[in-house]
């Protein structure tokens, strides 16, 4: 009996002195994170060189403890593969346009409505006012949203020119093969696109008898991926201004330490800015150098167009809102804050 | 003018002719040593060595190049050896001064382009008509054209955080592309290489083609009758990556580090070189993968 409790008390003082050991080993103290992070930006371009930068930052303020392995130029694949390695967890993290937002959290698109903004103050001001609910959409969908680097204006880029919209339904336009939104626009506007992976776009392009003349993309994107060599023609009226996000998956995110989901947090924050200025400056001297290129832009809406375009619109959401996708009281909702920010500026 | 006066200066116009003449003369009469200089730099398996000759060879060819601006070969290797010294030499230390070496070559290809219609507002502007203008240049124009189009991708890349750098990139294709239809086997087949890199190093959504560019390295080595190393090395260092095949990627380097390749004397620069730089990749595989 004696033995047996001297016994039960020498394998606590064991198994204390095994914790404490534990507790001060140089491995517990120095526990590293490596977030492994894809996107499909090409590696060395200013987006990518920010990430970069995050990356130098974050091993610094944590003294190693966190840091990035970047897979940049789409080696891990399009959006839903990154997504699906992330839900796997051989990723942990990635920049997703809207593409990848839809899979995510789809009532987050409704910034992405077409024809909504009129410039990038407006929707600087609605996306401030509605982010705590898309931030809590995207944690309950098991995923943190770091920051919101905005892709740009997009706009139609053709082979043909595009002056009217029954010129532009002639085309054999593409679509962003399983987006929800596009395919709604596409019924509201009576158009039958063409879906394609967008892995295929510069291919068909390419081809001599290829199966779309006419994409959309933002300015520096179409130069990016090298789409205006292949392009004659640009729609003038942008048609949304296409947001991105910056995400990492609830599981990373929850082992981390407090004080390191904080640094993730704040600074995650800080690139998604950074990347939305280089963004728009990129956007602003593409359409510069587009032109240069020889790319024709045109189509100026007139009154009627205009009413048209918002009526497709209008459709469009019903459409949305029938399949759930979009919520009708989430545009309400925007095109309220939207009406009230346009009568609170000057000269309204 | 009075008479003794023109009867002064006749003497001195012919003198200053003579020695315009005699100036290019001697440029060149110096072409065969440009030649051999080039052959025996080709042929040098000491890096080092190699390394601390080429700049006096740079330096030499632009002071013979004040002499005989026009002298279109002399152009030629130029824009050659600025692009084979920042390679070899300069870009995996130092990216920017490379990005300069590239673009010094790039404008000694274009000066002599522009004899041939290329301008520098062609070159700016539309791209059919950069396309229209290319249609036009023969045989003789490979070397310019080849080389123009080697030096801009190359700096091209090293300026890809600047969006007018990247809207470049489709003119310097269209320079190459019009190399591969008039001589595909143009310095061990460099055109197949250019678009081996060109269609393996991005994803499909931004214009890759893995499988094209497959094509293109196995052409390149289909065409090349001695060992070039450097198909292998770009292979690995473009296609295997983007395609993240990393047992190809490493196996690839590996064969190719320990290959000999001692019987292709021609070759012993670019093969030492590409070896070093196989090295220089396996030691970023963690890194990538």
């Amino acid at each position: 009996m004696v033995l047996n409790s001297l016994s039960k008390r020498m394998t606590k003082l064991i198994s204390l002195g095994f914790v404490l050991l534990l507790l001060n080993s140089p491995a517990m103290a120095q526990q590293t994170y490596t977030l492994k992070f894809a996107t499909l930006i090409p590696p060395d371009t200013a987006w990518v060189n920010r990430i970069q930068q995050w990356n130098d930052e974050l091993e610094q303020q944590s003294n190693g403890r966190l840091q990035l392995k970047i897979y940049p130029g789409g080696v891990m694949g399009d959006e839903p593969d990154v997504l699906r390695k992330m839900r796997s967890q051989q990723l942990h993290g990635a920049f997703f346009t809207g593409y990848g937002i839809s899979r995510i959290y789809p009532p987050a698109r409704v910034l992405e409505m077409p024809f909504l903004f009129r410039n990038t103050e407006e929707s600087d001001y609605v996306r401030k006012q509605i982010m705590p609910e898309i931030e809590a959409g995207f944690e309950q969908a098991g995923y943190q949203l770091l920051g919101w680097p905005e892709v740009g204006f997009l706009h139609f880029f053709s082979k043909l020119p595009i002056t009217s919209l029954d010129e532009l339904k002639s085309r054999r336009i593409w679509l962003w093969q399983g987006d929800p939104m596009g395919e709604a626009f596409a019924e509201a506007a009576g158009v039958s696109p063409v879906p394609l992976s967008i892995m295929d776009v510069y291919t068909q392009l390419s081809a001599q008898h290829g199966s779309i003349d006419t994409v959309y993309n933002s300015p520096f994107g179409a130069l990016a991926m090298q789409w205006h060599s292949k392009l004659s023609y640009a729609s003038n009226v942008p048609m949304t201004n296409a947001i991105g996000s910056l995400v990492v998956s609830e599981r990373f995110y929850k082992q981390l330490p407090q004080d390191l989901q904080q640094l993730l947090k704040t600074t995650g924050k800080k690139v998604a800015e950074d990347i939305n200025q280089d963004s728009r400056r990129d956007n602003a001297k593409s359409i510069e150098l587009l032109k240069q290129s020889g790319i024709e832009f045109s189509w100026d809406w007139n009154e009627a167009e205009q009413q048209q375009m918002l009526q497709i619109r209008d459709r469009a959401a019903e459409i949305l809102n029938e399949s759930d996708y979009i919520p009708e009281a989430h545009f309400s909702r925007i095109k309220n804050i939207l009406s009230d920010y346009r009568n609170n500026q000057p000269g309204q | 003018m009075n008479k003794s006066l023109r009867h002064l200066l006749l003497p001195c116009l012919l003198l200053q002719l003579g020695g315009c003449s005699f100036a290019e003369l001697t440029v060149r009469a110096s072409m065969p040593m440009i030649e051999g200089g080039m052959l025996a730099v080709n042929r040098e398996d000491d890096l080092l060595l190699a390394e601390a000759a080429i700049p006096a060879n740079i330096e030499l060819m632009e002071g013979m190049l004040i002499n005989a601006p026009a002298h279109r070969e002399l152009r030629n290797y130029a824009a050659e050896v600025y692009y084979g010294y920042a390679y070899g030499f300069i870009e995996d230390e130092q990216p920017q001064r490379a990005a300069k070496l590239y673009r010094r070559g790039l404008n000694h290809a274009l000066y002599n382009l522009r004899d041939q219609g290329i301008s520098q507002t062609l070159l700016n502007g539309p791209l059919t008509e950069l396309e229209q203008q290319l249609e036009q240049l023969n045989q003789k124009s490979v070397p310019a054209l080849f080389w123009a189009a080697s030096n801009w991708a190359k700096w091209i890349d090293h300026n890809r955080n600047q969006a007018e750098a990247i809207a470049q990139l489709s003119r310097a294709v269209l320079l190459m592309q019009r190399v591969l239809q008039l001589d595909e086997t143009f310095y061990y087949a460099g055109p197949h290489l250019f678009f081996g890199v060109y269609y393996g190093s991005r994803s499909p959504m931004l214009g890759g083609n893995f499988e094209l560019s497959a094509k293109h390295f196995d052409k390149a080595r289909q065409l090349n009758l001695q060992p070039l190393l450097m198909i292998d090395l770009l292979q690995a260092e473009f296609l295997d990556r983007q395609m993240f095949d990393q047992q190809a990627f490493h196996s690839r380097l590996s064969k190719l580090i320990k290959q000999d390749v001692s019987a292709a004397t021609d070759l012993a620069l670019i093969n030492n070189i590409a070896k070093r730089k196989a090295q220089r990749l396996l030691e970023k595989e963690a890194e990538w993968f």
